[in-house]
């Protein structure tokens, strides 16, 4: 077992404003060696927040995030994070991006361009990253998280502004370097298409307060067929439980102040 | 890639839709961009002037003073830049008087305003309690640092420069904290993230994150300094100085020769502010990678 939540909660509170929130409530979660978990959900179900209690980057209200047998205290090199949004320094070259999060002094140069390799971009190494496209710079921010060498690498909606089409590009190159570095992947999506393709096991999360609704272990090679009646199966169910919940008809499930999403 | 560098930009577009092709180029338009702006600027400048001549004609129909008028001042300008006398002295001594003291006066500016500003921009507690005073002396104006800056140092330079030290501190440190609190937070993750230090955390992200926004301080502390040359050298104790001399007109009545002084004045601020700022901001916009347009 690589990472654990145990029975954790997490509350945000705005003082000023005499309001909570929980964000999650009593989840235990166990991600295994290798796997590749996808987190689904509608937006404020807690998505977000169980991965940044899983990177260190909040700390649980209550209950315990373990790696390794060790409490997550922090951030740390082991637990990679690719971000929704844009993260590459816009003042640092694409190859300086990726030579940031490398550690040890030693070759840098030649190991930022073996990642950059990795996902197709050495071409690149020179631009910046505002003159890449969308789809070009998530796998910068890939590239430059898998420098880390990471043993847990947590994706936050990574593709999530990205068209369609590259979506599923990425995805592939994403399921490829999986299946190639042999590491442990949370991926944190609310395209369920997405998850049922990718996913060796897809944990459906529910909002108000955020906790896990149900869990499927996809047994499936890749590449995938959506329309298999296992898949097809399992999404219809995951749609009705997606509609069931109250904030599936646009009520607002998170409270100003509190967008735990990160937008 | 079509077209080239020798044809027109509408011939160029013409071609482009009849060939159907997706990209291409055409003559630069530069110089005629520049020649726009330049001459939007001549003709910001012309209003400046008419309204100037025009209140000048009137004040002198309806008062009957002697409102200098801009040929006025600008022969008696040419005339002080050829050695005429202000208020006993060169205008060339004047200017680098004044420019002497305000050169100080923002040194020393830069110097506690950068650094308050980086600690208020990191520690969140002290930013609460130490912007109270800042914002406080942002409030006081000009004027009002004469009876303090006589208090602590008495009449002399050293007043003139505290005041202008002073008035330029406050932006440089609400800019400069300002700009490094709202660095975005996935900036700093990706940092903590890779096991970065405090020190590479604020020299390779939150300074050059906040960069723009310390460049913006810097430039209005620069501007309040320098405005602030006339209440300043009200109690410089020495017959110098551009500002002294505006102050002193009120006494000899020599308003020509303040309208000199502040001719020289705005001319030297608007070249700082245009040639040293406009400059300055493109570079670190451009180190910043944000100059670039989407057009690949």
């Amino acid at each position: 077992m690589t990472a654990e939540l145990r029975n954790v909660s997490k509350v945000f509170t705005d003082p000023r404003r005499g309001k909570g929130l929980v964000a999650l409530k009593d989840v235990s979660l166990r991600v295994e060696e290798g796997e590749f978990l996808c987190l689904v959900g509608a937006s404020g179900c807690g998505k977000s927040t169980t991965l940044n209690l899983l990177a260190g980057f909040e700390a649980p209200s209550q209950g315990e995030v373990t790696y390794q047998g060790e409490r997550v205290r922090g951030p740390s090199p082991d637990r990679g994070v690719v971000f929704q949004e844009f993260s590459l320094y816009p003042w640092m070259s694409v190859l300086q991006n990726v030579m940031f999060s490398l550690q040890g002094k030693e070759r840098q140069e030649d190991r930022a361009m073996e990642q950059l390799r990795l996902v197709g971009l050495e071409d690149f190494a020179n631009s910046r990253p505002n003159d890449l496209s969308g789809g070009m710079r998530q796998r910068v921010a890939i590239a430059r998280t898998l420098a880390m060498g990471p043993g847990l690498l947590l994706m936050d909606e990574p593709f999530g502004s990205l068209d369609e089409q590259t979506r599923r590009k990425l995805d592939n190159e994403v399921l490829k370097l999986w299946q190639r570095e042999r590491k442990t992947v949370v991926f944190v999506t609310h395209n369920i298409d997405e998850a049922l393709m990718l996913g060796t096991r897809v944990v459906l999360m529910s909002p108000s307060p955020g906790r896990i609704e149900k869990e499927w272990r996809i047994g499936l090679p890749w590449p995938r067929d959506l329309s298999s009646p296992e898949i097809v199966g399992m999404k219809a169910e995951i749609i009705s439980r997606l509609q069931a919940c109250p904030c599936a008809n646009g009520a607002p499930v998170s409270m100003l102040g509190f967008d735990e999403e990160g937008t | 890639m079509k077209g080239s560098a020798s044809i027109g930009r509408k011939e160029a577009t013409d071609a482009a839709l009849m060939d159907g092709a997706a990209q291409f180029s055409f003559r630069s338009e530069r110089g005629l961009l520049i020649a726009r702006d330049l001459g939007n600027a001549i003709i910001g400048l012309l209003v400046v002037i008419l309204l100037w001549w025009g209140v000048a004609e009137l004040m002198m129909f309806l008062r009957g003073v002697a409102f200098p008028t801009p040929p006025e001042t600008l022969i008696a300008l040419w005339e002080a830049l050829m050695g005429a006398d202000i208020n006993g002295e060169s205008i060339f001594a004047h200017t680098s008087a004044s420019l002497g003291r305000w050169g100080q006066g923002y040194f020393i500016a830069m110097i506690i305003g950068l650094t308050l500003g980086m600690a208020f921009g990191t520690l969140p507690r002290l930013y609460d309690v130490g912007m109270i005073p800042v914002y406080v002396f942002q409030m006081i104006p000009g004027l009002a640092w004469i009876p303090i800056a006589m208090l602590i140092f008495g009449l002399g330079e050293t007043a003139t420069v505290f005041i202008i030290a002073m008035t330029a501190i406050p932006p440089l440190v609400i800019n400069t904290a300002g700009g490094i609190r709202e660095v975005p937070t996935v900036f700093t993750r990706v940092a903590r993230m890779s096991g970065k230090d405090d020190s590479a955390m604020f020299f390779r992200v939150l300074l050059p994150a906040a960069s723009l926004s310390i460049i913006n301080g810097m430039r209005i502390g620069l501007a309040n300094g320098w405005r602030v040359l006339i209440a300043a050298e009200m109690i410089v104790g020495v017959a110098l100085g551009l500002g002294f001399s505006i102050y002193m007109s009120r006494y000899d009545l020599d308003f020509t020769s303040a309208f000199v002084c502040i001719v020289v004045i705005c001319i030297i601020g608007l070249a700082i502010e245009k040639l040293l700022f406009v400059s300055m901001e493109n570079r670190v916009r451009h180190r910043l990678g944000l100059d670039r347009e989407d057009l690949m």
